[in-house]
């Protein structure tokens, strides 16, 4: 983000005169973000070097996962299909960037795609500045079809991280659904794509939370009858028990990897505590008799934001994370729960609830500034940021059954992630 | 006393006498014949079986069968609140006084709350309340040992409208019967 504020206001500028300039042709969004217009990148449709029917649905495929994607990003935006039939057609091995200059591209993404070895499909990805008339990227990939909407999805990352993004579409989000029965764990792509079932317990598995590295996620499940904390490895299928006194619950790990806080009444009073991240040496660091829930770390790992009601109701705090100069940051409602720390520092959302309805918020810290990020008489919950910090996910009552849905930072884009049963308590893992 | 003697004797002669002439002046026919069926006679009914006693019922009793009665009745509470009402106190002695009689059974004390709240708050709430009736029985005298509690927040309402009427009976301390 703070990158992006440097790039000149002359470019703004220049983009707002190209939409008005174009308006009469074509409808142009241009949504401003802090002031910075999205970046246009053209895609026409890839290149297919075979007349096999699974070549060109893979080409489909792969054209609209990185349609997709660049779409979410907010970092770019796409030139409309038009554009492209007012320049001579996309010759991959001679691209004229002139053409694409003329139609407003300042990005130019081409694919070529062919039978591999052994029914596999060959897919060569190449990104152009079309300014600089100059070659930035490109990747090779060879897989059988299933696999290449991972590449498609890689290489859109490849993107992101040239423009000095952190990249998003590998991200995956656990949640727990009912869909075979009762609440299990469940795995997803961030859009939405694999709907994969992680946990066979035939009970109660909840709250689940990645770890930094996405190879552990931490939950509560009452498999043994009670409550208990776990630290489960999908990958490598081992699950272990970190706490398993009292009702322990709303974990999350700390950005530097090293730690897991959580809530847990072991005690016999809901309060926070933190282990290592292997689940030893537990330490509580908070002490009164009010309900002390949903930890949330600071991108520098030294403070944690979560939930009391000391003060009668349920607010958002802040604390050292050793449990010291704790203080209110929410005010002005009666119901305020489960903060989740922006992966930049600057904002916490968490939700509030009025008359019945839960809504996502999201408090600028530094500006003490509050947005409210979904309006619906539902209730909307558990938010998580993604990695990039441009949309967070969380579950929605709005249909009638709860299901899963990502919302950007400033409450655009709306999309819904689920379908199948109830769904609900996502988090979204940091790569 | 030979003279008293001589004339009771002479009376019980003429006694005799007066009596078989009697007998013989008057010969009356034999009374009819009674007829040949035998009188109907009211047979007792069988003694009532022995009467099981309260503590015999329970002991037939599987968990499922005494689960599915609910002897331990429901307790409810206020949005968002965990203290027990007066409604609930008289709930609760109830349980007490059946939880004394059947000084063998242990029950798992479970916290529901509505959906209104999130996720994470209802866990800790359900948790509380679940606590509450704990401390009330308690109170009442019924042993901890015989006591355990576990919180489910909002995830297992008995009631699935979205009306008060349904909010108040998730609102609950539900009591399972977890041995006996």
């Amino acid at each position: 983000m703070k990158q992006r504020i440097i790039i000149p206001a002359l470019f703004v500028f220049l983009s707002l005169a190209a939409a008005l300039a174009l308006r009469p042709q074509q409808e142009v969004v241009i949504t401003i973000k802090d002031g910075m217009p999205m970046i246009p990148v053209a895609l026409p449709d890839f290149i297919i070097r075979s007349s096999s029917a699974p070549v060109q649905a893979a080409a489909a495929e792969i054209h609209k996962v990185l349609s997709d994607d660049l779409k979410y990003s907010r970092v770019f935006q796409l030139l409309p299909k038009s554009y492209y039939g007012y320049i001579s057609a996309l010759d991959p091995d001679k691209i004229v960037f002139k053409d694409w200059e003329s139609i407003q591209a300042k990005y130019l993404l081409t694919g070529v795609l062919s039978p591999g070895e052994s029914g596999t499909i060959q897919f060569e990805a190449k990104f152009h500045d079309v300014k600089g008339e100059r070659f930035m990227i490109g990747k090779k990939y060879e897989a059988a079809a299933r696999a290449l909407r991972r590449a498609a999805h890689e290489f859109a990352d490849e993107i992101l991280k040239a423009f000095g993004e952190r990249p998003i579409f590998m991200t995956r989000i656990v949640f727990v659904s009912d869909r075979d029965g009762n609440d299990e764990l469940y795995m997803m792509d961030y859009d939405g794509e694999n709907q994969t079932r992680l946990t066979f317990n035939k009970v109660i598995d909840y709250m689940p939370a990645w770890s930094m590295d996405g190879q552990a996620i931490a939950y509560t499940s009452y498999r043994r009858g009670n409550p208990d904390l776990y630290l489960f490895r999908p990958f490598e299928g081992k699950n272990t028990a970190v706490a398993a006194k009292g009702t322990n619950f709303a974990p999350s790990f700390s950005p530097d990897g090293k730690k897991l806080a959580f809530c847990s009444s072991l005690d016999g009073n809901a309060e926070i505590y933190v282990v290592q991240s292997d689940g030893t040496d537990i330490r509580r660091l908070t002490f009164n008799k009010s309900i002390d829930i949903s930890p949330s770390w600071s991108p520098t790992s030294r403070e944690i934001a979560f939930t009391s009601d000391r003060s009668g109701s349920p607010q958002v705090y802040i604390m050292d994370a050793e449990g010291s100069n704790v203080r209110r940051v929410s005010f002005g409602g009666t119901y305020h729960d489960q903060p989740a720390w922006s992966p930049a520092g600057d904002q916490i959302a968490y939700v509030s609830r009025v008359d019945q309805v839960i809504d996502l918020y999201v408090l600028n810290l530094r500006s003490s500034q509050i947005i409210k990020l979904t309006e619906s008489n539902a209730i909307n919950e558990s938010p998580a940021w993604s990695p990039d910090g441009r949309h967070l996910v969380f579950s929605s009552s709005l249909p009638g059954t709860n299901q899963i849905y990502t919302i950007d930072y400033d409450g655009a884009n709306l999309r819904r992630l689920t379908s199948k049963g109830n769904n609900k308590l996502p988090d979204w893992s940091r790569r | 006393m030979k003279k008293s003697l001589c004339l009771s004797l002479a009376f019980l002669l003429t006694f005799l006498l007066l009596a078989a002439c009697k007998a013989k002046v008057k010969e009356v026919p034999p009374p009819p014949q009674a007829k040949e069926q035998p009188k109907v006679e009211k047979v007792p009914p069988p003694p009532p079986p022995p009467l099981p006693t309260e503590e015999e019922i329970f002991r037939a009793k599987t968990l499922e069968q005494l689960n599915r009665e609910q002897p331990i009745k429901m307790v409810f509470f206020d949005y968002d609140k965990y203290f027990i009402r007066e409604d609930a106190k008289q709930a609760l002695s109830a349980n007490a006084s059946w939880l004394n009689k059947f000084k063998s059974v242990r029950v798992l004390i479970e916290g529901h709350c509505d959906e209104r709240g999130t996720e994470d708050y209802n866990l800790a709430l359900g948790e509380k309340r679940a606590k509450s009736a704990y401390d009330y029985l308690l109170s009442l005298g019924i042993a901890d040992a015989r006591m355990q509690t576990i919180s489910y927040g909002k995830s297992q309402p008995i009631a699935s409208g979205h009306d008060e009427a349904s909010w108040q009976r998730n609102r609950r301390a539900q009591f399972t019967i977890i041995a006996k």
